[in-house]
């Protein structure tokens, strides 16, 4: 059956994930090529993409990281194609060079960025506000705020795109990325055609010289931009009255919700802006000009807040403006609760009494935090770290589950940076310190950004463990493939790369491989490296216990059980913190559905035994 | 008429399947439905939350004292996510304790259930309390217990559809073989919350 996105029915309504909706609109405007690196809450675009990749209208690849991704989305839209790049806010880090290189000299099929910002932290190590790499590197940016926008900002981005041959943010937030929305499905034509490519070294090579001329083109495109988007329907005036509101990204539908409540109704004029720059002056200039006092709403940082204030002073107006501060903070996300104080607040009336103050207190209850699963093999092999190592190794983490080490009773996390950061960040820490310092780093992490600092360390003589978590896929975001996935599981499109060759290749002279489920094996591997110097290299082997159990099909048929109640059983439990474990009235047992059958605990302790599941 | 249900769960449970369920039963009857959950690190054996926004509403977040009806997969997770409900709304929970692993280390304590209930009630006007794994079970598979639980809160006349619709979004929406499992616990849910009367 045909994938629902791909459906050929324009008019038909479906209730569509924010991320589903980016690709239909995608693939509504023609799209040619996809590049990503995976990251929540941006993942469901390429996974979507991924899944639907035989329909044969465009190519989409799983690049090895961010920078990458953008690099080969780049070369295509100058090869004609019409590009679409995605990842999360931290990525357009990683991607940045290439970013403010590609602005200047143009992305002649089109292309579009998906910056995937994350308010509130929910699965990142920042809330970053990436509306300033639109302003920075010069990139119109479309927000949207509902499924249907989503889909249609999209569309509108990679055509604006194709015809500036300006590359485009779209700057979603994890609301909207995760959100389901009922969406009417536009036209589906055919995949766009290849613009020819026309040899232009004088643009497309930045020399100094070039880079001076590109600048300035590259200002001279934003104003045409800027021309467009005044007239855009993106940008729209609704209400009546002297007090006005602008809001953009997801707090414009925080807004009008709390602008159907009676106490709301018809008290305002907004400016709803979905496409926020280059910044629609003369939109907003007449806003301004139409209401006595404004109120600006957005998440995180005060940019529209700062472009309308100056606006107000280049154009002489006595409005009065007012943004951040009292409840509207820079910090996390925005909810009705915060829009509907801000603006009472606003109003100068007294927020409406609303049932929240008087209904219940949040309860004081055990909390469920996010855990390693029961038959993880990063527990084990930070089991075997913890047992060789004692409390004297300094733990340099890195992105993945892995991170989730940093949980008691393991603790085996005490910094982290960015991705890849754990070998060279770890690298520092020792040569500063004269510590034994111990890198984690998972697979995809390391084909990502760990390469180069493992390169670093060896060119620069450093003293550190690393230690590669290769369980065999992207594990946190959602089992997407990487290089060092088996090559049978690749398919044709993609080639398996050896990470022991890689290690090799880098100039690693000390290294081995270990299967973490093998207990001895490791902690023997571990205590001959903890008596060597310098860059030593730890491979361990195990798939993701979920990817091998659904995708590998791996059935374990055995099940851990105490055979014998006693001391030894309770430190297994207390030092392994393994979730399949529980205690009764003094009692350990073993949970016979959560037990994952690794029987790293059989191990630790004789009294734990193995024994058939129960069918 | 606009409803907003909060819904909470117990990574691995099912709850976004069931949320989406829910929602894509309400488009097909033509309600203005907005959905949200929140991915990724939230989900390893984690606090699962997601939204339902019927009858027009943009935002897919929920704030305190906001939900009309609160569905838990998990009795201590309705209570943690009691704050969301308006005084006097309604609740919909499974009976079914799953320990977080600090209580099954014997580091916390899990609430008693009659605790939970005193003070769900104490905010709710009507709150349910169904053996959800028990209508799932006997329905023919466990995880099937969450479609009692939707099918006690289509039958209670608070949403703007009723038990027909979820009967016809089973059909529509689930996998083939998980169809009849489904529409058999969906009954079972209505009787156990008929059995509470």
């Amino acid at each position: 059956m045909k994938h629902p996105i791909l459906a050929d029915n324009p008019g038909d309504r479906q209730l569509l994930l924010g991320n589903e909706a980016i690709v239909r609109g995608a693939l509504e405007a023609g799209i040619n090529m996809v590049t990503c690196y995976p990251g929540t809450p941006s993942s469901e675009v390429p996974d979507t993409f991924y899944r639907l990749r035989a329909c044969g209208r465009y190519r989409m690849e799983y690049s090895t990281n961010e920078k990458v991704a953008l690099e080969v989305g780049a070369g295509a839209s100058l090869a004609g194609a019409m590009t679409l790049v995605t990842m999360k806010h931290v990525g357009v880090n990683v991607a940045a060079d290439p970013l403010f290189t590609l602005s200047y000299t143009g992305s002649p099929g089109g292309l579009v960025l998906l910056s995937a910002d994350d308010p509130g932290c929910h699965s990142s190590q920042d809330e970053q506000d990436n509306r300033y790499y639109a302003r920075m590197a010069g990139l119109p940016c479309f927000e949207p705020a509902s499924a249907q926008e989503a889909k249609d900002m999209t569309r509108d981005a990679l055509l604006l795109s194709r015809k500036y041959e300006q590359p485009v943010l779209l700057r979603t937030t994890t609301r909207l990325n995760h959100l389901r929305g009922s969406v009417v499905l536009g036209e589906l034509p055919g995949p766009a055609p290849l613009k020819e490519f026309k040899r232009d070294p004088m643009r497309f090579v930045p020399v100094p010289m070039v880079a001076r001329r590109r600048h300035a083109a590259m200002l001279e495109n934003l104003q045409k931009i800027q021309a467009e988007i005044e007239l855009s329907a993106w940008n729209r005036v609704w209400g009546e009255g002297k007090v006005g509101v602008i809001a953009s990204g997801i707090s414009r539908a925080y807004l009008r919700d709390v602008l159907l409540e009676p106490e709301f109704e018809n008290r305002f004029k907004v400016l709803e802006l979905g496409v926020t720059w280059p910044f629609p002056a003369a939109t907003v200039g007449e806003f301004l000009r139409s209401v006595e006092r404004v109120l600006i709403v957005e998440e995180l940082e005060p940019l529209l807040e700062e472009q309308v204030r100056i606006l107000a002073q280049r154009l002489g107006l006595g409005v009065e403006v007012v943004g951040k501060g009292g409840v509207l903070t820079r910090l996390g996300e925005y909810s009705t609760t915060i829009v509907r104080r801000a603006l009472a607040e606003f109003l100068g009336s007294e927020c409406p009494e609303r049932e929240e103050d008087s209904a219940s207190a949040a309860p004081n209850l055990p909390g469920r935090p996010p855990i390693l699963c029961a038959g993880c093999a990063h527990r084990a092999l930070y089991y075997a770290v913890n047992r060789v190592f004692g409390k004297e190794a300094i733990h340099s983490s890195d992105i993945g589950c892995y991170t989730l080490g940093i949980a008691s009773p393991l603790n085996n996390a005490d910094f982290l940076y960015c991705m890849g950061s754990s070998i060279s960040a770890g690298s520092g820490f020792s040569a500063a310190s004269g510590r034994t310092t111990i890198g984690y780093i998972g697979d995809s992490t390391f084909f990502h950004s760990g390469i180069t600092g493992l390169v670093n360390a060896v060119f620069n003589k450093h003293d550190i463990i690393l230690i590669i978590l290769d369980n065999g896929t992207t594990a946190m975001t959602g089992h997407q493939p990487n290089p060092g996935v088996a090559g049978e599981l690749l398919g044709d499109t993609s080639v398996h790369i050896d990470i022991a060759k890689v290690v090799e290749g880098c100039g690693v002279t000390q290294w081995a491989k270990v299967r973490p489920y093998n207990l001895k094996a490791t902690m023997r591997t571990l205590e001959e490296m903890k008596a060597m110097q310098g860059v030593r290299v730890l491979i361990v082997e195990e798939p993701c216990v979920l990817f091998a159990r659904r995708t590998l099909k791996q059935v374990r048929t055995q099940r851990a059980y105490i055979h014998e109640q006693g001391q030894e059983v309770v430190a297994c439990h207390e030092t392994l913190g393994c979730p399949a474990f529980g205690k009764q009235a003094d009692e350990v047992f073993i949970d016979p559905e959560m037990c994952a059958g690794c029987m790293v605990c059989l191990q630790i302790t004789p009294k734990i035994k193995a024994r058939k599941k129960e069918a | 008429m606009r409803v907003r249900i909060y819904l909470t769960g117990v990574g691995g449970q099912g709850t976004l399947t069931a949320t989406t369920l829910l929602a894509r039963t309400a488009l097909e009857q033509g309600i203005e439905v907005v959905s949200g959950e929140i991915h990724g690190m939230a989900q390893r054996g984690g606090v699962v939350e997601s939204t339902i926004l019927l009858g027009g509403f943009s935002s897919p977040r929920i704030s305190l004292g906001e939900a009309d009806i609160l569905l838990g997969f998990e009795p201590m997770e309705t209570l943690r996510a009691l704050p969301y409900l308006r005084k006097g709304g309604h609740v919909f929970s499974s009976g079914d304790i799953m320990q977080p692993v600090s209580v099954s280390a014997g580091v916390d304590t899990y609430p008693p259930l009659s605790e939970i209930r005193r003070q769900v009630e104490a905010v709710a006007a009507k709150a349910w309390f169904l053996p959800c794994r028990d209508c799932g079970l006997r329905a023919g598979s466990a995880q099937s217990g969450n479609t009692a639980l939707l099918g006690a809160v289509c039958a209670s006349g608070l949403l703007p559809f009723g038990v027909p619709a979820l009967r016809e979004g089973i059909k529509k929406f689930l996998p083939p073989k998980l169809v009849d499992v489904n529409l058999a616990a969906l009954e079972n849910g209505i009787q156990a919350m008929h059995d509470q009367i």
